[in-house]
Formats: structure tokens, C-alpha cells, sequence
């Protein structure tokens, strides 16, 4: 375990399983922490970029898959240490804003009376509140393409749902504990579904599969069904 | 010139070694979950260890081949017919125009892999022809492989016959000991907590698949909520969800997790996880790093034995 006083950030080194190492920063998850992950997993990726098969960021740390055959846990560890130890300049990443037009509408909202209900809102509230924020991404995972969103308001807080729902259809908006997401892919999942957007967050066609990277920020568009189904049109067309 | 798939069978799909450098946008790796077998099936016909092959899952496919090639079955045993007679795995097997490959019953392990000496007719996607399961991409029409499906194959020869040696043979009891080491939050578990999942043994339970494998025994118990935050999850990490019971993630899995992990499978073991299934017996034990990394060179180095590499 390493604990570095020279840099600009307290950090550990640990184990994730013989062949992947995750480095874990010591402070809370903030704009400002994933903007040292940005930079430092791209110094780690411009430094040694053949030594590594996967690199994971999260809120508060790196994770990093390696090849066993090609690199000793204790050499690559050695080598995070000495990046992590140098003075790195922050990330000039150029945030995009993604705006995303959800359609609230009942038909794709089959959790929204539920939410406002628990929230003590009405379901106007509930979707000018969600809409009125600006997202910042953190990461990605869970499902391809899933965004992990920082923001949202603690008055749409709501404890995820006791019973998973079997099938959510692409592209539900969902709000589940302090988080809000969109499902990139149908899957089974635990969130309120609030709204559905016709954007496709996820396209494996494409080489950069997902909508956004860590860091871009995301607002939320209320649109209404009648343009729901015209830009789903309009997606399904350009993606045959 | 095609593969007729007259029965598809549970869940055949096309698998090689999987797509890497995309967890970081969620895109699990996939690939062949039991990735010895499939370099050994693809070594029989004269293939390149990482070609696509079919993977196949304790039910399986009765193929229909429209044209002569060499196939070789590796993994899981089952009963094997072409034109209903035995045939075996772990050798090569020459095809006839318009034999019929039947596989039955299924003896040892939980998945077979089906190579070929022509190649398939498959685009990748991603760098990997590999079938994504939960994200519906990649393989065959970005699916499992479904009844009546015909499998287009171009540009084979013939290989020669060929037999797996006798070292690099592999058989599957049921009742598997799986080496592990350290994982992000091992030592947020009490001393207590970590000798009870070393010493117990585990039975698998029916939900296990391409994504992960439940397990159940004694349950884990927690006193307090363990402070964790979502990280970074790899194949074969064994967490330990509210209900106390072990579930170990695999190659379609997740890649950020939220409950805490206990101990990691080791590289060298993690293609036995893809022979489990509901019933087989589990125990774990602690390995070091070093022993973790010699014993998947010595894997590396059997294969290169028989491969002449």
C-alpha cells in the first residue's frame, strides 16, 4: 500500500485479482476527482499503453487489467507509483454538452406517479426538476454505453424498487437511490422508470460504441410522443 | 457453402478470445468462457488459437454440413454422433457432405467449443467476432445461434489428422478446487468472515451463465454495511451481495461492481468457470501472486509445447 506525499492527491495502490490492480483516491467523488482520473488514466495510457489490456476509471478510482505473461503485478505497480508521483498537469478535456430529449409521457413513464408520489411532487414537478439540471458524466459501465451521472436533485431522491422489473426497453430514463441513467440496452433493473428517449446511447457499429465520455455533461430535453416517434424514425433509418 | 443448424441447441453462440479495451464504455470482453479449450479445438484444424468458433451449451446442436471440411469438439464431453456414430472429442474429425453431427447427452463440464478448418463468414465488430449476449451484438446476426439458421463457411482446406496430447487433456469432475487471490475490499473482510469462505464448500446454483455464476452455502454475514465504491470488476471476482452469497463474475459480466469482493480466481483457473453448472462442487483457497503467475505460464508454456510455438 503506498501513500504519496508529493502529489497533489492521497492515493492507494490494491489488488483486483492476480492480473488487474486498482488505485483507489483518498477523497469523495467530485467534478474535480474525475478530473484527475481523466488526466492520470491518460498519462497512464500514454506511458505505458502496451502494458495494459483494460483501464476502468470510476468515481474514486483506476482500475487497470493487465497481461499477466507480459508484465509482473509488481513491475506495473512500480510503474503506476512513478506516473502517480509526478507532478501531472489536470486534463484540458473539452467537456460537450449532449442534450437529450426525453419523451415523460405515460406511455414511457410507467414509474412516474410512483416517484412524484414518494417525492410529494406532481409529475410536472418531477420532470421540470429533472430536466432543469445539468448532468456531469463520471463513468461508464454497468451495461455498455450506461453513463453514471452526477447531479441530481435530492428532491427526486427514491429508493430503487423492491422487485426488479424483467424488461426495461432501451433507452428508459430511470431515477434509483441519488442516481439518474439512462439504460443504454433492454435489461432487467431496479430504477423508476421516469421517461424513454429515442437517442441510441449505445451503437457497437460505431468505434466509439458510446454517446459520451467521462466528464461531458448531459441535459435533459422534454419532448412530446409525436417527436418521440419521428426521431426514432429518423434513428432507425440512419442505423440500417 | 454452409452450416445447417437443424437444431440449434440451449445457447450456441460464436465466441474467439473476446474484445479488449472497451470496459472503460461498459463492453465486457465476452469470448469463449472456457478460452483453453477453444485454443485447443482451434489447434486440431490447423486454425490460429483465437479463431471464431461455436460455443456450446450443455444442450446442444444437431449441424446438417453442406460441404467436406475438418471439425474438431473440445470442453465439455458429450455424446457425439455423426451419422449416428461416436464420434469423440479432443481429435479431429473429417467431414462428408451432408453428414449429420448430432450431439446428445452430456457427460462432463457444461461447454463444448466447434472448430473449423474453413473460416466463417462473420464481420467483427469491435475487433472481436465474439457474440455480446446481454448487448445483442457481434457473432451471428448479433444473437445466439436459433434453429433452421444456416452459417455460411469459405476459403478451407482439409487438415490432417490430429490428436490432443495426451498433457493437455482436460476432464471436468464436478468437484473443482479454485486457486484465488486478493481482490479490492478482501481485507474489509473479518478474519472469521474470510475463514468461513475458504473452508466451506459452495454448490452452484442454475443461475449461471456467460455473465456470472451464483453460488450457495453459508451464507456471509455482515454486522456493519461494508464501505465500498463502485470500482473497476474483473473476470472472476467473487462478491459478496446482501444475501451473503458468493457470485462469481465472468466474461459477459459487469465492469464497474458494487458489493464487495472477497478473493479473485486466478487467471490459470478461470476456464474451468466456464465447464460449471447447476450441482458441481466448489471449495476456494488462498495462492500467492507468484504461484498465480507461474502456474498460468505453465499453461502458456504446455500449449506452446503443443502448438510448436
Amino acid at each position: 500500500m503506498n501513500v504519496a506525499d508529493s502529489c497533489s492527491f492521497s492515493y492507494k495502490i490494491v489488488d483486483n485479482g492476480d492480473a488487474a490492480l486498482t488505485i483507489i483516491f483518498d477523497e469523495p467523488s467530485s467534478e474535480i476527482l474525475t478530473r484527475k482520473i481523466v488526466t492520470v488514466q491518460q498519462k497512464i495510457k500514454d506511458s505505458s499503453g502496451d502494458d495494459f489490456l483494460d483501464i476502468i476509471p470510476a468515481y474514486q478510482s483506476i482500475t487497470i487489467l493487465f497481461d499477466l505473461l507480459k508484465i509482473s503485478k509488481d513491475n506495473l505497480k512500480k510503474k503506476l507509483s512513478d506516473i502517480l508521483n509526478q507532478s501531472i498537469e489536470p486534463s484540458n478535456y473539452q467537456s460537450k454538452l449532449l442534450e437529450i430529449p426525453v419523451c415523460y409521457e405515460s406511455e414511457y413513464a410507467l414509474d412516474l406517479s410512483e416517484l412524484a408520489r414518494h417525492c410529494q411532487m406532481s409529475e410536472r414537478q418531477v420532470i421540470a426538476t429533472h430536466t432543469s439540471e445539468m448532468y456531469l458524466v463520471h463513468m461508464l459501465g454497468f451495461l455498455p454505453g450506461f453513463l453514471y451521472l452526477g447531479g441530481l436533485s435530492s428532491r427526486l431522491y427514491c429508493p430503487r424498487k423492491n422487485n426488479p422489473t424483467a424488461r426495461i426497453p432501451a433507452g428508459s430514463v430511470g431515477i434509483g437511490g441519488e442516481q439518474t441513467g439512462i439504460y443504454p440496452v433492454e435489461s432487467p433493473g431496479g430504477w423508476h422508470i421516469i421517461g424513454c428517449t429515442p437517442t441510441p446511447m449505445f451503437d457497437p457499429t460505431r468505434d466509439n460504441p458510446a454517446i459520451a465520455s467521462p466528464l461531458d455533461r448531459v441535459k435533459f430535453i422534454a419532448i412530446g410522443q409525436s417527436e418521440f416517434l419521428k426521431l426514432q424514425k429518423k434513428y432507425e433509418e440512419t442505423t440500417q | 457453402m454452409s452450416l445447417h443448424f437443424i437444431k440449434a441447441g440451449l445457447q450456441t453462440s460464436i465466441q474467439d478470445l473476446g474484445r479488449h479495451g472497451l470496459m472503460h464504455q461498459g463492453i465486457s470482453n465476452s469470448g469463449a468462457m472456457d478460452s483453453n479449450s477453444i485454443k485447443l479445438a482451434n489447434w486440431l484444424v490447423g486454425k490460429p488459437i483465437e479463431s471464431p468458433v461455436i460455443e456450446v451449451t450443455l444442450i446442444g446442436p444437431i449441424i446438417r454440413f453442406e460441404g467436406p471440411m475438418t471439425i474438431a469438439i473440445c470442453g465439455a464431453q458429450f455424446e457425439l454422433y455423426l451419422n449416428g456414430d461416436l464420434v469423440f472429442n479432443d481429435e479431429t474429425i473429417q467431414i462428408k457432405k451432408d453428414d449429420v453431427l448430432e450431439f446428445d447427452r452430456i457427460r462432463q463440464g457444461a461447454r463444448a467449443y466447434i472448430a473449423f478448418s474453413g473460416d466463417l463468414q462473420l464481420t467483427p465488430i469491435l475487433g472481436s467476432c465474439s457474440t455480446h449476449l446481454t448487448a445483442k451484438f457481434g457473432g451471428f446476426n448479433n444473437r445466439q445461434i436459433n434453429d433452421k439458421d444456416r452459417l455460411e463457411i469459405t476459403s478451407f482446406t482439409l487438415s490432417s489428422n490430429k490428436k490432443i496430447p495426451a498433457i493437455n487433456e482436460v476432464t471436468y469432475s464436478g468437484n473443482y478446487l479454485l486457486r484465488c487471490t486478493h481482490s479490492v475490499e478482501s481485507e474489509q473482510f473479518s478474519q472469521q468472515q474470510s475463514k468461513q469462505f475458504f473452508s466451506q464448500r459452495y454448490q452452484v446454483t442454475p443461475e449461471c451463465n456467460r455473465m456470472g455464476i451464483k453460488l450457495t452455502g453459508k451464507p456471509i454475514t455482515f454486522k456493519e454495511k461494508p464501505d465500498i465504491t463502485s470500482c473497476g470488476l474483473t473476470q472472476g471476482s467473487i462478491q459478496i451481495p446482501p444475501s451473503g452469497q458468493a457470485i462469481i463474475s465472468s466474461v459477459d459480466g459487469q465492469t464497474i461492481g458494487g458489493y464487495p469482493r472477497i478473493a479473485n480466481v486466478i487467471s490459470a483457473d478461470l476456464p474451468i468457470l466456464g465447464q460449471l453448472k447447476a450441482g458441481d462442487q466448489l471449495n476456494f483457497t488462498l495462492v500467492t501472486q507468484s504461484l498465480a503467475e507461474k502456474m498460468l505460464a505453465e499453461i502458456q508454456i504446455l500449449q506452446n509445447k503443443m502448438t510448436g510455438s
